[in-house]
């Protein structure tokens, strides 16, 4: 067939003229001036005098759009007592945008950026949103805090104003109201099989050193065992040990794994490149010299979750990375392969040449918050759907009703003393609950990521309805570490982003192939020097450089 | 050299490289060559079957079983756990509805609109010819992106219906010129006699044509139908009401629910996690199983009869 060229240049043409067209028009909705004062025509349903600890309840019935997280475990049902109180008590009902948890995403960005987006759209990390902004879909709440005083009150009470200051961009701005924790929520360690230890007569390791020491110890007295120590690789290919470089990373001094983030670490004076620090080799060799000495499983590396966690519930291995949530099932994989006697248990991690640190990230005391959409400040009820945010996510009662529900229907008791009614359960938590429960979340509503975005919050929160081990966990993790000092914010304009973007990007592809090359010994240690060259020429200086002077220290 | 009278009467001896008719003996090497055939054809076939197999063993097997690598071809620690679990769900079966009617819409519509205008695309008198297959390919190669085309099916007020799902995809070009090529290639004598016999332009479509394109038809539909089926991203993108969904956005976000962040397990969430996958595609491609054997006697034919000849 002969190919019609002649179509394709009208089509092409045509398609050319009309884009440049709809480029020409109006570009920017949105744009409410920054102001931050709401005026009566915005302010139905609004309460006139609203403060910490105010009760929000609109004057009249008010509907705000929701974006929706819909959850498969627990899917939306319109009959939820959340939504009934709500509405009776409160005088809130919304119009709701579902979005499958499945590429949520991925929904969330092409609704924002067509300016379809809901008025509120929780489940939302700032960085999340960080390339949507400069659309003006979004809502500069920064500008709109007076309205916010159980948001501001929590950052001040908390001493979160540095970690806030930090989300801002060039402008000063920022977009998402994160949600906030009172104490970190360390998460990540490794499980040990804590009979294996005992009957080795050794206790938690408490430096990493320590730990090697223990390994060989376990591996001489247990010869069945294939290794002492595997690893599982969480993620896809790409990022070696994720999980557990980025709990080690703090006590190497460096940032890594998941807690790579932008790739600079904070030294107390200047943002350095934390995949050629010091620490990080350190921490690169301490990890290759388990492999070499045949105490770490180097199928940990590649290994897929499902085969790392057969060979540790059949005993084939005596520590694995883990979170709370992991271990569990590790108990239950042990008990149903028949090893009864097993005993696992998450250590706190050891520290490191560095100190006994947490890395900024683990350290965090963010989690994922609420973005606003920029055409809800053209609402009428705009002033009461800051209050409503401000209660529900931000004040004691908001928290406490969105995590527990209601007095009476589905907790009894008060504060540290609180515990769900018999019958109702989640996630185990509750020994009352008696066969065949109903699920705080699913027959409920409450605990939901959508309407409490910590899922806890305030310390005493975060010490209930969680297991006591997890508890203790974050309790010992907090008491025992520092945290990492993040460093000042990096405001870069969109333009500096735009330029880092590609350089960060190849830094972070160079940094972790050559975490993994290292770290199973594809590439030896003695070439380094050669590897740091190597990022030299991808940028690495100049990436540093253009941090150092956004934050304003460069030297 | 064989003369030609000797191969017009007798023809060249072809028993050693042609399949032998019973009765004639077949010869040692020929014998070689089917047994090959034979192991190599079944290990295909297993290559291909296995994974089915397993797919399907797992569906029904325990989670330790599976976690220890133990399932092959055979269901082992036999439970239906996930199973009832994702069947228990009234969305899953709303779902399901859902999938079947955007399935038979959309190829009712995909196969009317494609079938007519792969037709007038394959009459070369036809003016204007070059500039509508150059649209259609232009669209093969070009779009608009996510964002423009999200903004228009919602100016077009398709979000939320049944039209964003089955008219954005209604003309699947490489269908269409599988189609087109197919028609360029029908007997133009037979649609000749037709007009001479009083038929005009659609009677001799829908009279001769059409009854005459079976395989192709048959073949267009079974495309159409299997990524109508398999397609979830549009309903994904238009639709803002779980109740709307196709069941593979729903079993796509059980999957996500149970290999996500484990927020509000249940007891039977392990078990769950373990073989959600397998779950989910046994049950996305049952029917279409069930469907194929109908549907793949003409599917051969009718993809060699368009392609072959373009």
């Amino acid at each position: 067939m002969k190919f019609p060229l002649k179509p394709f240049a009208i089509g092409a043409t045509a398609v050319l003229a009309l884009g440049l067209a709809s480029c020409s028009g109006d570009g920017g909705s949105g744009d409410d001036g920054g102001s931050g004062e709401i005026d009566a025509d915005h302010s139905v349903g609004a309460m006139e005098d609203f403060g910490v600890g105010d009760t929000f309840v609109a004057t009249e019935p008010v509907e705000f759009g929701l974006m929706y997280r819909d959850h498969p475990n627990y899917p939306l049902k319109q009959d939820w007592s959340i939504l009934q109180h709500l509405k009776d008590d409160h005088n809130v009902s919304f119009d709701i945008q579902s979005v499958p948890l499945a590429d949520f995403g991925q929904k969330r960005s092409l609704l924002i950026s067509s300016g379809e987006a809901a008025d509120m759209i929780p489940s939302t990390y700032t960085a999340d949103v960080a390339n949507l902004t400069s659309g003006g879909a979004l809502l500069k709440v920064s500008d709109y805090l007076e309205y916010l005083p159980n948001f501001q009150d929590k950052v001040e009470k908390w001493g979160l104003q540095a970690d806030l200051d930090r989300t801002r961009d060039a402008d000063g701005d920022f977009y998402v109201l994160p949600g906030l924790l009172e104490i970190a929520k360390p998460d990540y360690t490794i499980a040990i099989r804590a009979d294996l230890w005992e009957e080795a007569g050794l206790e938690d390791p408490a430096t990493w050193d320590e730990f090697t020491e223990q390994l060989k110890v376990i591996q001489e007295k247990f010869p069945e065992l294939s290794y002492p120590y595997t690893e599982r690789t969480w993620s896809a290919a790409g990022v070696a040990l994720p999980a557990t470089l980025q709990a080690a990373s703090g006590n190497f001094g460096t940032e890594a794994g998941w807690g790579y983030g932008d790739g600079v670490t904070w030294n107390g004076s200047e943002f350095e490149f934390s995949g050629a620090q010091d620490g990080y080799r350190d921490m690169i060799t301490y990890f290759h010299g388990l492999i070499e000495d045949g105490l770490l499983d180097p199928e940990g590396l590649t290994q897929d979750e499902d085969t790392a966690k057969a060979k540790f519930t059949t005993g084939k291995v005596a520590a694995i990375s883990t979170n709370s949530q992991e271990t569990t099932g590790y108990r239950q994989g042990l008990a149903e392969s028949g090893l009864d006697d097993a005993v696992v248990r998450n250590i706190v991690v050891p520290a490191g040449p560095a100190g006994n640190i947490m890395d900024a990230t683990t350290g965090g005391r963010f989690e994922s918050g609420i973005a606003i959409s920029a055409k809800a400040a053209d609402k009428p009820y705009f002033k009461a759907m800051l209050q409503y945010i401000d209660w529900l996510y931000f004040s004691d009662e908001g928290l406490e009703f969105a995590r527990w529900g209601v007095e009476g229907e589905t907790f009894e008791g008060q504060g540290a003393d609180r515990k769900l009614l018999p019958g109702i359960d989640w996630n185990g938590v509750n020994p009352d609950a008696g066969d065949n429960p109903k699920l705080l979340n699913t027959d409920f509503g409450y605990y939901n990521g959508v309407w409490s975005l910590a899922h806890g919050s305030t310390a005493e929160e975060l010490g209930m309805m969680v297991s006591e081990e997890t508890a203790n966990f974050r309790t010992e993790m907090n008491a025992e570490k520092e945290i990492a000092d993040g460093g000042p914010a990096v405001p870069l304009d969109a333009l500096q982003r735009e330029e880092v973007a590609i350089t960060q990007t190849n830094l972070e592809d160079l940094v972790m192939t050559a975490t993994s090359q290292f770290l199973r010994g594809d590439r030896p240690l003695s070439e380094w020097d050669a590897y740091v060259e190597e990022l030299r020429a991808a940028g690495m200086d100049e990436y540093v450089a253009t941090i150092n002077e956004a934050a304003g220290t460069a030297s | 050299m064989v003369t030609t009278t000797e191969s017009l009467t007798a023809g060249p001896d072809l028993s050693g490289i042609r399949a032998s008719p019973r009765g004639i003996k077949p010869t040692p090497s020929y014998r070689v060559f089917t047994a090959i055939n034979i192991v190599v054809l079944c290990l295909v076939g297993a290559v291909t079957l296995y994974p089915f197999l397993n797919l399907l063993a797992r569906s029904f097997s325990s989670e330790s079983a599976i976690r220890g690598g133990e399932v092959f071809v055979w269901p082992v620690g036999f439970n239906t756990t996930t199973l009832l679990s994702v069947i228990d769900q009234k969305l899953f079966w709303i779902n399901y509805g859902n999938t079947v009617v955007y399935t038979v819409v959309a190829t009712v519509i995909a196969m009317v609109l494609t079938t007519t205008f792969a037709y007038v695309l394959s009459k070369s008198h036809l003016k204007g010819r070059g500039l509508l297959i150059g649209l259609a390919l232009f669209t093969m190669f070009f779009s608009g992106g996510l964002i423009p085309n999200y903004m228009l099916i919602v100016e077009l007020g398709f979000k939320n219906t049944i039209w964003a799902i089955v008219l954005p995809q209604a003309i699947n070009v490489f269908n269409l010129l599988i189609m087109k090529s197919f028609f360029e290639n029908f007997p133009t004598e037979l649609e000749e006699a037709a007009a001479i016999d009083g038929l005009t332009t659609y009677g001799i479509f829908l009279r001769v044509v059409l009854p005459l394109s079976r395989a192709v038809i048959a073949t267009m539909v079974l495309f159409y139908a299997v990524a109508f089926w398999n397609s979830w991203f549009p309903a994904f993108l238009y639709m803002d009401k779980p109740e709307l969904y196709p069941v593979t956005v729903f079993l796509r976000n059980i999957i996500a629910g149970a290999t996500g962040t484990g927020e509000g397990l249940s007891d039977a969430a392990v078990q769950i996690g373990a073989n959600v996958k397998a779950v989910t595609t046994v049950l996305t491609v049952l029917p279409i199983v069930c469907l194929y054997p109908f549907i793949q006697k003409y599917f051969v034919s009718g993809v060699m009869l368009g392609s072959v000849k373009g």
